[in-house]
């Protein structure tokens, strides 16, 4: 039982960062139709701004502001930079910019930085466990299980109760009607890339918490999972983006945790077969977005 | 008539300028100085670099030969290598320098051994790199199967009785060197008390921990050969969840990072080329190297690209040419080369160095020895 319900917190505390990411590379799909295969480096990015600032000592809690700060700061500079002369351009030409951002700023924390990896000490409180009296539950889990659920209601009070979330939300159905409405598109599309920032940030403290170290590739796995995530979840729905992240973030500990030892090596082709089975029954993901566009 | 004349002197300076290159030694790397292996390449060309400049200074390799190294990176990927590998051997290098991973290593060989190029890696421990090319092919660092061994026997005098491995099928690193763990371990009496697996890169070690606490009675010790980013995740988990089991690891663990990561890697033991402990040559080298860098000597895969230098340079010496043939045929006949961490020989082993290993524990951010130990042949797993 205890085996089970660690499993369990394992699998919400995986599946919200999964969800995490998923969301900011939503939120931006939804409103450019751009899939941000940037968003790994934004993490990085903030991974980066964690190793600088505990390296000048400046404590955790302002560590992790400078790393949601970092990454915000960098996703509105590729917005600017690379994505806004792109606007016109199609879903392919768009992508390949984000890859090319993607491929400078690994190229650039590589050269300005290093190719190889940096320590990030943590606190060591962050490397207990709790023990509540029918299982053991790690902080970090337990952390990235608060942190999923304070950042998801923090997004739905601000999509619901602000103007420019509201805005959000309508360009995410129909972006023209809204700029008729008389919604500045730049403003719309800026804070939707500032919004990835901050769940990038978030999630790669999350993440840097549990590896300990930051280097220029870390972000390439996780935007992966993102990726897949979202598609799971139904391209451009945020609601979908959450349901994929948790539901990838189920699949991957319970194959982890009850496969036989014998077939453990083959993990990661049962987790994606079973994606392609889910996305068999439901070509348009779990919660299809809602969209005036077709596709 | 004149333009005969003119073509004449034109093949005569080119015969001349081509005279004067066949004397340097030209090393070709196919280096990942960036990506998922630079943490090894990196460190391991500058201290290849400092043997070259050193050797170069006092005369050359074999007294006679300038060495000139030409550097393409491979950004670790392993098609890169052999693209890299083809330029490389195309432009006639005498040396090839691959990276620091089996696969890349094995792929760029299969250019360098029909070409008959002597080639290394740079700190490829797969015992098989070598068969796998054929005999133009060289290790440099201690083999997984006597990594595998050393720490084999160290948990066997510590009277540990049951294991739990954890492995990843991602690379032959990662798979074979628990396994050969295995063999060693349990032909001395141990027991493996599970096994895990994981994905290089994954990094959410969470269910496999969680499985790892739920064993009864708890393994004596833990062995991996994950690295970085994997093993500082690992281990991270692996103590948060309460497993106070002791853990050893290999050398890809010998990085700044793991040791960076405090208390959590507090008594981890692992294996390593040496360690730059009081009084041994490996200090004084990890000096010189401070101070003609002016970097910090802080991994010992500088000292094996220092010593890749001296292996090269003892085999021109022995050759006394740059022929390929006889080139291969010294560095196969090495005996007691004095490197920085001790004898290298390659007489009598299959290409793959034997040389002295080093226990190491790491405390407090830093490491200390627990012992060297060579491993007895007859231990060693066939590869």
């Amino acid at each position: 039982m205890e085996f089970f319900i660690q499993q369990l917190v394992n699998a919400i505390s995986l599946g919200g960062i999964y969800a995490l990411l998923a969301l900011g590379l939503a939120v931006v799909f939804s409103i450019v139709g751009l899939i941000n295969f940037a968003h790994g480096e934004l993490m990085t990015v903030a991974g980066y701004g964690l190793f600088f600032a505990i390296g000048v000592s400046l404590g955790l809690p302002i560590a992790i502001v400078v790393a949601i700060f970092a990454a915000v700061a960098m996703a509105l500079l590729i917005e600017r930079v690379a994505f806004r002369p792109m606007r016109r351009a199609d879903v392919t030409g768009l992508l390949l910019t984000s890859f090319a951002v993607s491929v400078i700023l690994r190229v650039l924390f590589q050269n300005g930085i290093s190719a190889r990896g940096m320590p990030v000490p943590m606190p060591s409180a962050l490397a207990g466990s709790i023990d509540l009296g029918f299982a053991h539950i790690g902080v970090i889990p337990l952390l990235s299980i608060v942190a999923t659920a304070v950042s998801l209601g923090g997004l739905l009070l601000f999509l619901k109760h602000t103007v420019v979330g509201t805005a959000m939300r309508a360009a995410a159905q129909d972006f023209a009607v809204v700029r008729l409405m008389g919604i500045p598109a730049n403003r719309v599309v800026a804070v939707a890339f500032a919004v990835s920032g901050v769940l990038a940030g978030v999630a790669a403290f999350l993440w840097v918490a549990q590896r300990g170290s930051v280097d220029p590739l870390m972000g390439f796995v996780p935007v992966l999972k993102a990726f897949v995530a979202a598609i799971i979840g139904g391209l451009g729905g945020l609601a979908g983006a959450v349901a994929g992240g948790f539901v990838l973030g189920f699949l991957e500990v319970a194959c982890q945790a009850f496969l036989p030892a014998a077939i453990l090596p083959y993990r990661d082709a049962f987790v994606l077969g079973i994606v392609i089975l889910i996305l068999v029954l439901r070509p348009e993901g779990l919660i299809p977005a809602q969209t005036g566009k077709r596709s | 008539m004149k333009l005969r004349l003119a073509l004449l002197s034109l093949t005569a300076l080119g015969a001349l300028t081509f005279a004067a290159q066949a004397e340097d030694l030209k090393i070709g790397l196919a280096s990942a100085q960036t990506g998922t292996l630079a943490f090894g390449d990196q460190p391991s060309l500058a201290g290849l670099q400092l043997a070259v400049d050193e050797i170069n200074a006092a005369g050359g390799f074999g007294g006679k030969y300038k060495a000139v190294l030409d550097v393409k990176d491979t950004r670790s990927d392993t098609a890169a290598t052999v693209q890299a590998a083809q330029e490389l051997v195309a432009s006639g290098i005498n040396i090839l320098i691959t990276p620091c991973d089996a696969d890349p290593s094995i792929a760029a060989g299969q250019i360098s051994q029909p070409a008959k190029v002597v080639t290394f890696t740079f700190c490829g421990t797969t015992p098989t790199i070598t068969s796998a090319v054929g005999d133009f092919m060289f290790g440099t660092y201690p083999a997984d199967n006597a990594q595998a061994t050393v720490l084999a026997d160290y948990a066997h005098e510590k009277g540990y009785k049951t294991a739990y491995i954890l492995k990843s099928p991602d690379s032959a690193y990662t798979l074979k060197l628990p396994e050969y763990f295995q063999q060693v371990f349990t032909k001395k009496g141990g027991t493996i008390a599970g096994e895990g697996t994981y994905s290089m890169g994954q990094q959410d070690f969470a269910a496999e921990v969680t499985k790892i606490k739920s064993l009864s009675p708890q393994p004596d010790v833990v062995m991996t050969s994950a690295y970085e980013p994997d093993f500082p995740a690992f281990i991270k988990q692996l103590r948060a969840a309460g497993v106070t089991s002791p853990v050893l690891g290999s050398d890809g663990i010998d990085t700044p990072t793991v040791a960076g990561l405090g208390d959590v890697v507090d008594g981890v033991i692992h294996s390593s080329a040496g360690l730059p402990s009081a009084g041994t040559p490996l200090e004084a080298f990890a000096k010189k190297f401070t101070e003609k860098t002016g970097k910090p000597f802080d991994t010992v895969y500088i000292a094996n690209g220092y010593e890749i230098g001296l292996i090269i340079d003892a085999a021109v010496k022995a050759a006394g040419s740059l022929d390929p043939q006889a080139l291969r045929d010294a560095v196969a006949n090495l005996k007691d080369v004095e490197g920085v961490t001790g004898k290298i020989t390659y007489a009598g082993t299959d290409r793959m160095p034997s040389r002295d290993i080093a226990l190491v524990e790491l405390k407090g951010g830093s490491r200390s020895l627990v012992k060297t130990a060579t491993p007895n042949p007859a231990d060693v797993p066939a590869p």
